[in-house]
């Protein structure tokens, strides 16, 4: 089942680990945020693949804003 | 109490390679630093005359004296590298640190009789008193090695005078004796002046047969009458009498041993003096190991090796400190209090070595939607907002009344400011929190594991804001400053630059001293300077760090001056609900 990885907070897409494709495990680094002054990790939160990537680097995403979806 | 103590509450995971592997750079980064360190440390045994010169003269050094003083695998050095008036000897001519002698935690510290034999240096007294003022907070014996030849009088006037200069630590001592905390004190080679009044104001005085003591020394006694300057025909005249002086020095055993009773015993051999210490460390009253624990000791249920792939080099990566936690207490086993609130800080009952701890680390990273409750702005850890700084005072407050002592791990960045965080009263609790320390008196000890930054670094155990901390660790990603170099810069300089532009100047000269200013702050915010300056007072090895908590705790619990029997325990009554 898809699953949509949110973002946790506001801020800029600092960058992507993954890509499409990529087979990841529950808490794998997907991608990192910073906001303020702090670089974020973002995490799977459950096992799969990526399937769609919407975050892009230099990216700035509100709170909530889909980032990537796990197949 | 076994359904509190025996089995607390498991936390922590073990690292996937995903981890290990993202962390590599970082952990090497560590690593490197730690390096670093280490080389400097190695530098800092070797200042002076080496060993072989020394035991050619049919002497020990201080670092052979401790070894064979202090039981294998106990010592815990302190202050290797610690100069803060950057002496040219690289050092200031102490050596110290915690250690057991004979199964019993002392302060141990000496002289380093490989320089200036033993020489008092600018910046020594400080260091001194950081080991005087350890004892007395630990309230254990402080032991010394005497070996001082008194002052290095070409720099008499960075040290002798004031209120925290070389003669300091002789009332220390009286201070001490009165909180009926022993000071032993073995004594080796020529002592004069401030070397005399080192070995006569201890407890109890063991000599080697060689040693003396005096108000003063040869160089004083065989010496001129001033005459207002020195000429030629003087300074023959000088010549003539020290080579005419043919007295042995004063002071020596048949005058301090046989004459005057002030050495309690007199060895032929130096080992003699270390096994008479440890005479006088077994006839001292201490609690067994097995006294005040809770539950039987456990190892941590994850390696010590995980921190380097768990404490992000980054400064700016967030990290979670729980899984940091998991590595250095027993079992990685806890009684988390007040879990739901104050998520910015952890605080809790942990087990080192069986006996109880009070916890607080800052957690890192995002802290959820809605909190602080009262900004519309995103929490992140590390900074402290009102819930963290009740929930500090709480705990801190019931440690004290439990008698449990505390152990600080800090990563802050500060306390959150602007008007709604003012309304939210941070001020007053950041205060509040310092005031419930004073409250407490319970030893407590602080890791900088990362940030100290800002009031955050006073108000959470730091040894700037209270009389109860014993001694304060770094790591090799400690960065101790009053706010990031870039924001002081922007602070600094930021008006400067409007002007700048506003007149149509170039604004190159301003960005200039911006950069030079961030860089002075990284250069003097960072482990190796924190421990030359005595912000922190030793770096360790991430891999070291449970053997110091180990000491602390051991030490506290060794002589307490007050207990709390388990059943009457409060906090994890409140922590169970």
């Amino acid at each position: 089942m898809a699953e949509d990885v949110l973002a946790p907070l506001a801020g800029k897409v600092l960058s992507v680990t993954v890509g499409v494709g990529d087979v990841v495990e529950e808490d794998d680094e997907l991608l990192v945020l910073e906001a303020m002054k702090m670089e974020t990790v973002v995490y799977a939160p459950a096992d799969g693949t990526v399937s769609t990537i919407m975050a892009q680097v230099g990216q700035q995403v509100e709170e909530d804003d889909p980032l990537m979806t796990l197949g | 109490m076994k359904p509190y103590f025996d089995t607390m509450d498991p936390f922590g995971k073990a690292l996937k390679p995903g981890r290990i592997k993202r962390a590599a750079s970082s952990a090497d980064a560590l690593r490197e630093v730690e390096a670093g360190i280490g080389e400097a440390v190695t530098a800092a045994h070797e200042v002076g005359f080496p060993t072989e010169k020394i035991n050619k003269r049919g002497w020990m050094t201080v670092y052979q004296r401790l070894e064979y003083l202090v039981d294998a695998g106990t010592w815990c050095p302190l202050h290797t590298l610690y100069n803060p008036l950057e002496n040219a000897e690289g050092t200031t001519n102490v050596v110290d640190g915690l250690g057991q002698i004979d199964g019993r935690w002392a302060v141990v510290i000496g002289f380093d009789n490989k320089v200036m034999a033993g020489a008092w240096l600018p910046g020594q007294s400080e260091n001194i008193l950081r080991a005087t003022d350890l004892a007395a907070r630990l309230h254990i014996p402080l032991v010394w090695l005497v070996n001082c030849s008194g002052a290095k009088l070409p720099e008499q006037e960075k040290f002798y005078a004031n209120r925290r200069g070389a003669g300091t630590p002789f009332y220390r001592h009286a201070e001490l004796e009165q909180a009926g905390i022993p000071v032993l004190a073995g004594i080796y080679g020529t002592n004069p002046a401030g070397g005399g009044y080192q070995s006569i104001s201890p407890t109890i005085l063991l000599a080697h047969k060689d040693a003396n003591m005096a108000v003063g020394g040869v160089g004083i006694v065989s010496g001129m009458a001033p005459k207002g300057g020195f000429d030629t025909a003087m300074v023959e005249e000088l010549i003539a009498k020290a080579n005419a002086f043919t007295g042995r020095p004063p002071g020596d055993v048949a005058t301090h041993h046989d004459a005057t009773g002030f050495f309690t015993r007199v060895y032929d051999e130096e080992t003699g003096v270390l096994d008479g210490l440890k005479d006088y460390m077994r006839a001292m009253p201490a609690y067994g190991a097995t006294f005040f624990q809770a539950a039987d000791p456990k190892d941590p249920a994850f390696p010590i090796d995980d921190l380097y792939h768990l404490l992000p080099a980054n400064p700016k990566e967030v990290y979670d400190f729980d899984e940091i936690l998991a590595r250095l207490v027993d079992g990685s086993e806890r009684l988390e209090f007040r879990p739901d609130y104050g998520p910015e800080v952890f605080t809790g009952v942990c087990k080192i070595d069986g006996r109880l701890v009070g916890c607080i680390g800052n957690r890192q990273g995002y802290l959820g939607k809605g909190y602080p409750e009262y900004a519309d702005y995103p929490g992140m850890g590390g900074k402290l907002y009102r819930q963290g700084l009740i929930k500090m005072n709480e705990f801190v407050a019931l440690c004290g009344r439990d008698r449990l002592p505390i152990i600080w791990f800090q990563d802050t960045s500060g306390i959150d400011v602007g008007e709604l965080a003012e309304k939210a009263e941070v001020l007053g609790l950041g205060q509040g929190l310092i005031y419930s320390i004073q409250q407490t008196d319970v030893p407590m000890m602080l890791v900088v594991l990362r940030k100290g930054t800002a009031a955050a670094h006073y108000v959470m155990g730091g040894p700037t804001a209270n009389r109860h901390n014993a001694f304060s660790l770094g790591t090799p990603a400690t960065e101790i400053e009053v706010m990031h170099g870039e924001t002081a810069a922007v602070a600094t300089y930021a008006r400067r630059a409007a002007k700048e532009q506003a007149a149509g100047r170039s604004l190159d000269p301003v960005i200039e001293k911006m950069n030079e200013l961030v860089e002075r702050y990284h250069e003097t915010s960072r482990p190796a300077y924190c421990a030359q300056q005595g912000f922190v007072d030793e770096v360790v090895k991430l891999t070291e760090l449970r053997r110091y908590l180990q000491a602390f705790t051991g030490a506290v619990y060794q002589n307490p001056t007050s207990i709390c029997p388990r059943h009457h325990m409060l906090l994890p009554r409140v922590i169970r609900g």
